[in-house]
This record gives C-alpha cells, sequence and structure tokens, in this order.
C-alpha cells in the first residue's frame, strides 16, 4: 500500500509523536495503520491528506493521544532497563581508567541529569513531530539537546563536585574488577533481552581500545589519540554493517 | 455556532447507526455518512471517536485481510453494549429533534 509523500510524512509525524507521548506500541501501529488504509482509498478518490484531517495537523494529532492511555507499564519496563545501562558503562569507563571515586553531588548528579536527558529528548520529539520545523532548525534542537544540555549539566556538576566534595563511593583495585564483571554482566542481560548485539558490541568499540592500549609502551597522548581513533572507526564501520544488514532486509 | 460543534455530541450516536448496519471499516463509514448527506463531516475526525468507542467497549474490531490480498483492514461490529447506547442515543435525539423542530417552527408542543 502506497500512499503520496505528503500522507507518508504526515504518518511518520503522527508515529513519532504518539510515541514521545507514551503510547502503546501496538495502538499506535494500529491507528497508523487504519489511517494508511484511509488516505490511500482517500487518493484514490482525488482527496489529500489536508481534507481528510480537516484541522491542523498538531490539533489532530493531540486529539487522538488523548483518546489513548499513557503506557506507565510499558515506560516502567523500560526505565529500569536504559539506566542500567547508561550506569554499567559510565562505572566501566571510570573502572577501567582505575578511578571509581564518585562523591554525594556525581552519585545525585548522574541519575538527575540521566533523567533531564530523557525527558528532553521526549519533548523535542513530540514538538518537531507536531510543528512545521525546517530542517535547519530541527538540527539546532538535537544539536541542543543532544549535545549542549548534557555537557552543560556535566560541567555544572563537576563545578558543584569541586566546591563541596564529599566522597561516597571509594573502590580499590578488587572493587574495580568487580565492577568491570558487573557492567559486562548488564551488557549482555540487556543484548539477551533486546536480543540485538548492540549491547554488547557498542560498549565493547569504545573500550577495548582503551583496554588494548594499557598494555603498550606509548605515552598518554598519542595513546589517548590511538583509543579516539580506534573507537571512532569501529563505530562508523559497525553502523556502516548496520545499515547494509537493515537494508538487505528492506 | 459551526456545524463541526454541532455535530460534537451527536457524531457517535451516527457512527452507531452505520456500524449497527453492518461490519464496516473507516472508509467505508465515511462514504455511508456521505450517503445521508454528512458531507460535513471531517473524514479525520472519525478516528478518535472510534479509538473511544472500542475503549468504551461500544464496538469490537477485527482485522480482515482483503480479497484483493496486501495488508488487513480493520473492521468494527456493534456490541451489546454498542446497540444499547444506539437505542439510548435514538430516543434522546427523538426528544431533541422534536423539541428543536417546534421551537425553530414556532409551534407548541
Amino acid at each position: 500500500m502506497v500512499v503520496s509523500k505528503e500522507s507518508q510524512d504526515f504518518l511518520d509525524d503522527l508515529t513519532v509523536y504518539l510515541y514521545s507521548s507514551g503510547k502503546k506500541e501496538e495502538e499506535v501501529k494500529g491507528i497508523v495503520e487504519e489511517l494508511k488504509d484511509h488516505l490511500h482509498e482517500a487518493e484514490k478518490n482525488g482527496k489529500r491528506v489536508d481534507d481528510i484531517i480537516g484541522i491542523k495537523p498538531k490539533e489532530y494529532m493531540k486529539q487522538l493521544a488523548s483518546e489513548m492511555p499513557f503506557d506507565v507499564r510499558g515506560w516502567l519496563k523500560y526505565l529500569p532497563i536504559v539506566f542500567m545501562g547508561a550506569l554499567a558503562y559510565t562505572v566501566m569507563g571510570d573502572a577501567i581508567k582505575g578511578e571509581i571515586k564518585y562523591s554525594l553531588i556525581e552519585c545525585i548528579g548522574y541519575p538527575f541529569i540521566f533523567l533531564l536527558y530523557l525527558f528532553s529528548i521526549s519533548r523535542l520529539f513530540k514538538y518537531t513531530s507536531s510543528h512545521k520545523v525546517s530542517k535547519w532548525k530541527e538540527y539546532i534542537l538535537f544539536l541542543g539537546v543532544t549535545a549542549v544540555i548534557p555537557t552543560a549539566s556535566f560541567v555544572a556538576l563537576i563545578f558543584l563536585g569541586k566546591s563541596y566534595s564529599t566522597t561516597a563511593i571509594h573502590l580499590g583495585e578488587t572493587g574495580n574488577i568487580v565492577a568491570i564483571m558487573l557492567s559486562i554482566l548488564a551488557f549482555i542481560g540487556i543484548a539477551i533481552w533486546s536480543k540485538t548485539w548492540d549491547a554488547i558490541m557498542l560498549p565493547a568499540i569504545l573500550f577495548l581500545p582503551d583496554v588494548l592500549l594499557k598494555y603498550t609502551n606509548l605515552t598518554t597522548g598519542p595513546k589517548d589519540m590511538l583509543s579516539l581513533l580506534l573507537s571512532m572507526s569501529g563505530i562508523c564501520l559497525y553502523a556502516f554493517l548496520k545499515l547494509k544488514e537493515i537494508k538487505l532486509r528492506i | 455556532m459551526s456545524t463541526s460543534q454541532i455535530l460534537k455530541g451527536i457524531l457517535e450516536g451516527c457512527l452507531l447507526a452505520v456500524i449497527a448496519r453492518g461490519e464496516t471499516y473507516g472508509y467505508e463509514m465515511i462514504e455511508k455518512l456521505n450517503t445521508y448527506g454528512f458531507t460535513m463531516v471531517s473524514e479525520g475526525s472519525i478516528y478518535p471517536l472510534l479509538i473511544r468507542m472500542r475503549k468504551e467497549g461500544l464496538v469490537t474490531t477485527s482485522e480482515k485481510t482483503l480479497p484483493s490480498g496486501g495488508p488487513k483492514r480493520k473492521y468494527y461490529s456493534l456490541t451489546k453494549k454498542g446497540r444499547e447506547r444506539l437505542d439510548d442515543f435514538q430516543e434522546r435525539w427523538n426528544e431533541v429533534a422534536s423539541s428543536v423542530n417546534c421551537l425553530l417552527e414556532g409551534k407548541n408542543s
């Protein structure tokens, strides 16, 4: 079933809007399929998507969303898993460097930034899907939310930590190894749960160069450069292979 | 007052009446409404209502593959509760309609 680009754009926006409003996956799919069927029939009779919706797209999306319940259980299911992934990622990075040492402010600050980040991303998706935003504005908004907000909050956290530093958690050698083991277990767990290799591959690509380079005689400068280079090319290669796989499936 | 405001309360009853005539899907409902002169109903406006009616248990849906093949289509049929709501709507509508008509025509009932 093929609909015009205009209609498909509307359906895509609607999908993003409903997901970012926390609606159930099956319900979102159900209504989007149903509307696609309608648009398909209507276009055969020379009607356009604007004639069907009748009102502003944003108003219409709102009307649909207000009839669908918020999927609390679905969100409660995802949140701890994403949280666990972020925690394992942070802990592992620090453990490899051999410095697991968190102040009280960091213990509160990291989870807070994480929640703030998730919240702002979901608001952003909701906004861009229901407003006519130029591509340029969209890029700037995404850059702002995905780069500026986390960076600014981490900088704020570092400054706060400097003026009120109280060490709450400090792990020694054995602690570090345990932390790394637990993080690996968490990544494996998430990979099994989500049935994809991403949760294992991405941390591996990001951390393995660091670990391997530790045993070389390179000085810190070139070592860091090489590690960054290896990780970057690893991510690019992985993304390329993934895209190829997706294209093959379509 | 705009037509859509007048329609707001009665569109649900009209949809129940359309579905009561036999299992049907979204686009067909609009076509049927059009044959009765409901050309002022904006097509998309039936979907939020259909979601609510299903939530309230007035209608049930079933997915059917089209005879021509291709994707599945969602068909609606009336439940017992939906039938009761339709009867209720019919009764109220008769009352309202006759009162409004009497008033506008200037007769005393």
